[in-house]
């Protein structure tokens, strides 16, 4: 049931908005001489044809440039540079390296981009107590590159881990396949150093497991930018599993594929990724990259387990026999490194495949209790019928986390308003199994307005207040996750085209 | 002092007069007077009216907590003992959602028919409530491979300000949608809400278990044996514990090394191997029941008479602290955490030891908790150590946003919040 969203929020608004301080204030030459005098010239771009670039993020849909864009090199920086925006009443958005897929980066209401690529220094390795120290701008993949000679790693690995960044895995509490058994970002992050929109620093958590006081870091993690810009953190690595297994198990049907994973998880063997690719999806990636997958596969699993060497073969044949047993027509393990990784490689890149499908596509981030899956699949199934529109399905299937890749051509207009309401079929159907509307892309700006199926009223105040905890002004990215009057965009084109 | 006749009436009016009575036991320090409601609604009235009043209310679990730190009782204690159902539990979603008045044990129990538990193991599990373990972060051995509270909460709801009940979190095991509310109210200590229900994830039950010890001649070569073994294994859990601790759970009275390892046979054969390969000789396995008590007594190991404190930090610093600490402990040695045992009496000697365990926490990057002191001194103790200024400005915010009236377990949680 929808909810009115409005009366709630204005409450909230009239009792935390300073007078006369709405954020929306303009971007002047005496403000960029001010940002510039503390970050240096070559820290800000004011010109149209630069700020164009950052004009959205991986949600693509709707598209707004910020007037200025300052990257500063250091907590001090930063912690300058909002003290300047505040005495302004100027509001920003954070940004990291822009591979977010809900518009946690796009500007709404927020002039001036705040990015942390050039806080990009991973500060120490510590071995002894498996934490690496870093800035919010170091890309993810260089954490664990950084951690591999001590034998350790840094568990979310989100598809897009070769450009994105720490700070940006933060706000947006980023997975990855191998969250099955690792756990998401918050699981991973102990401290953090988070600048509040007013400009001061504040350091939370720290090297330590136990909390002192409340919980903030958990409360930022997540937050989507909305607390302030955090410049540095504190992260637990883990030890590098001794092996893995990773197989490639073939199903006529999707129904199989869906039964096997339930079975995989009952059966108490807690894989590190279960992944599913259905017919639509293996046909675009065998024809893009030509990796070996079985073009008559209703259905293919990517299945990887880690561990030690000594039990996997046996957690192996366990796999084997489950996957058989719920109708698995071919059950290959990869031979060498070199095959996992051209299995990875060809799951990683699913996407970019589907291009080759349609002159367009949309992607939904829903999830369902695993037990779930086969149902949420048939009302993909049936969506896709009702509104013509071919559906592909590629996604987590270990967690329950689907991504319908909904086909459409901009073209033809029936085609995008039908590609819009799947979408938003889809995810009513995951919220009422039990799911949710995402698993690890973010609320962002692309689904406020769905916010209501899943939280009352009182939920979504309760969570502004939270907010107003650490920005009761609203300056950091404003109009975000929490639908408002102020916000609420009617979707004219589906979502995204980007991977994931 | 006691609570107005006036409010107990009120209370009584609202869920009826066979569901308020006087405290018992412990619960005598955490309240002065108990309802036991049976709805978040109840609980939403009882708050209201609690607020109109300006009086304080608690949730209280088994009370072994708040008992040990409340200065003074609380006006009213609500205690969940009717509130302890099941509300879901689908065994192939590995996940449950309960009420927050169940105790780990009962909750274990449904679950173990189907090879899962829920892998906090707190003190006495059996008397542990889901919503205290969560609220008051409290966690076992097993933290080292299964993690805390923390990582495994996945939904909540809670009774806060004005009544209202609140959802964060969901049912499902990755979740992304909205404020992370999960975190909000884990280690709050009751001072936002009344927690009433919980979503956990759940894991399995590892077929087969067996725990190692070993004898060490003293702190030092016990530490350097732990870190040794926990670079060599992943482990269940790793404790190093001092030797009335080791006493207390029936070893020798010695500094003593003990590491679960658990997994199928196949892991089991290879984890002893490389156990046996690390400790050498002096190493003892336990294998089936006798492993499964003597982690219970592990687990559940009472605290002595005296000062009870929990330290943290960063997990390479706590072996110097410990050593140079001269207090019994239990340590997590992959962790960063222990419980330490001063049995020092006098109570002034006890404020006095608790300020210097903290100061040296400090220095080494780490919080001290107390647990438990001489109740004479409950008013004059700091239970919660200071976190940074800016932080703590952050949480008398969460405070104010979350309890405007200061109703929920008032002034016995960091900085009197």
């Amino acid at each position: 049931m929808r909810h009115d969203m409005q009366s709630p929020r204005r409450m909230i608004e009239s009792s935390f908005m300073d007078a006369g301080a709405d954020g929306s204030a303009q971007v002047d030459k005496e403000l960029i001489a001010a940002l510039g005098k503390i970050v240096g010239d070559g820290g800000l771009v004011s010109r149209l044809s630069e700020l164009k670039v950052y004009e959205c993020d991986g949600w693509t849909i709707e598209k707004s440039a910020p007037d200025l864009i300052v990257m500063p090199r250091s907590t001090e920086q930063t912690s300058a540079v909002l003290r300047t925006l505040w005495d302004r009443g100027i509001a920003f958005v954070p940004r990291g390296a822009g591979t977010g897929l809900s518009g946690g980066a796009l500007p709404v209401n927020a002039p001036v981009m705040i990015c942390t690529s050039r806080m990009n220094r991973i500060i120490a390795v510590d071995s002894a107590d498996r934490r690496a120290v870093v800035e919010s701008g170091v890309v993810n993949l260089r954490v664990s590159d950084a951690a591999r000679e001590h034998g350790l790693f840094y568990a979310p690995d989100p598809s897009s881990q070769q450009a994105c960044t720490i700070g940006g895995n933060i706000a947006e509490n980023s997975g990855g396949p191998h969250t099955l058994k690792y756990g998401v970002t918050t699981n991973h992050v102990l401290g953090i150093t988070l600048v509040l929109p007013d400009g001061e620093i504040v350091e939370l958590g720290g090297a330590a497991e136990e909390l002192c006081g409340y919980d903030l870091v958990g409360a930022v993690v997540g937050a989507e930018g909305t607390v302030g810009i955090v410049t540095r953190a504190i992260l637990r690595l883990i030890r590098t599993p001794q092996a893995h297994r990773t197989f490639l198990v073939t199903f006529e049907d999707v129904e199989s594929a869906t039964r096997a994973v339930s079975a995989i998880i009952a059966s108490g063997i807690v894989p590190g990724a279960i992944e599913m690719m259905d017919q639509l999806i293996v046909h675009a990636v065998e024809d893009a990259f030509h990796v070996g997958l079985p073009a008559s596969a209703g259905a293919v699993l990517i299945v990887e387990l880690d561990g030690l060497a000594a039990a996997l073969d046996d957690q192996a044949r366990t796999i084997a026999a489950i996957a058989r047993g719920a109708g698995a027509t071919e059950v290959r393990l990869a031979a060498s490194d070199a095959e996992r990784g051209a299995l990875w490689k060809a799951r990683k890149r699913a996407f970019g495949a589907v291009g080759r499908l349609a002159p367009n596509y949309a992607t939904q981030d829903g999830v369902v209790p695993r037990t779930r899956l086969p149902d949420i699949l048939r009302v993909i199934n049936e969506v896709s019928g009702k509104y013509q529109l071919a559906i592909g399905n590629v996604f987590h299937a270990g967690d329950g986390n689907i991504h319908p890749i909904i086909l459409y051509d901009e073209r033809i207009p029936e085609q995008v308003r039908g590609a819009i309401d799947a979408g938003r079929e889809i995810l009513a159907a995951c919220v009422a199994m039990g799911g949710s509307l995402t698993g690890e892309h973010g609320i962002g700006v692309e689904k406020q307005g769905e916010m209501p199926l899943l939280f009352s009223p009182g939920d979504l105040i309760a969570m502004a207040e939270l907010r107003h905890v650490f920005d009761p002004a609203e300056r950091s990215n404003p109009n975000k996750i929490i639908p408002s009057a102020g916000s609420c965009v009617e979707v004219a084109a589906p979502h995204r085209q980007v991977p994931i | 002092m006691t609570i107005s006749t006036e409010i107990a009436h009120r209370v009584e009016s609202l869920i009826g007069r066979d569901r308020v009575r006087a405290p018992s036991g412990r619960e005598t320090r955490a309240a002065q007077l108990i309802a036991e409601p049976e709805t978040q609604e109840e609980i939403g009235e009882i708050v209201r009216m609690c607020e109109a009043n300006r009086s304080s209310i608690v949730a209280i679990g088994s009370a072994r907590t708040l008992g040990a730190i409340r200065r003074a009782p609380a006006d009213l204690g609500i205690s969940l003992a009717r509130m302890t159902r099941v509300i879901a539990y689908e065994p192939a979603d590995m996940t449950v959602a309960v009420q927050a008045g169940i105790t780990i044990g009962e909750l274990n129990a449904v679950t173990s028919p189907s090879g899962q538990r829920v892998a906090l193991d707190p003190l006495n599990p059996g008397l542990a409530t889901i919503g205290a373990t969560i609220a008051a972060h409290h966690a076992g051995p097993l933290r080292l491979s299964e993690g805390t509270a923390r990582d495994l909460l996945i939904g909540i709801g809670f009774v806060g300000h004005d009544g209202r009940a609140v959802r964060g979190g969901g049912r499902v095991v990755k979740n992304v949608a909205g404020y992370d509310l999960m975190k909000v109210m884990g280690g709050s200590f009751g001072t936002l809400g009344i927690i009433t229900e919980a979503v956990l994830k759940l894991r399995p039950v590892p077929a087969v278990y067996a725990i190692a010890t070993k004898e060490c001649t003293s702190a030092s070569d016990a530490f350097a044996d732990a870190a040794a073994l926990n670079d060599a294994a992943p482990l269940a859990h790793l404790e190093v514990t001092s030797p009335a601790p080791s006493e207390a759970i029936g070893l020798a009275p010695k500094f003593t090394l003990l590491a679960g390892i658990s997994g199928t046979a196949t892991e089991i054969e290879y984890l002893r191997e490389t156990v046996a390969k690390t400790l050498g000789a002096a190493c003892q396995f336990h294998a089936r029941d006798s492993a499964d008590q003597l982690y219970a007594r592990l687990r559940d190991l009472e605290s002595f008479e005296g000062l009870v404190a929990q330290v943290a930090t960063p997990p390479s610093a706590l072996a110097a602290f410990l050593i140079e600490g001269g207090v019994e402990f239990r340590a997590h040695a992959g962790c960063g955490v222990a419980q330490l045992y001063s049995r020092e009496l006098s109570p002034e000697r006890q404020l006095e030891t608790a300020k210097i365990m903290r100061l040296r926490a400090r220095a080494c990057d780490g919080y001290l908790r107390v647990l438990r002191a001489d109740p004479e001194i409950a008013g004059e103790m700091d239970f919660f150590d200071t976190p940074s200024s800016g932080a703590l400005t952050l949480m008398r915010r969460m405070k104010g946003a979350f309890d405007p009236n200061g109703i929920f377990n008032p002034g016995c949680f960091v900085d009197g919040i």
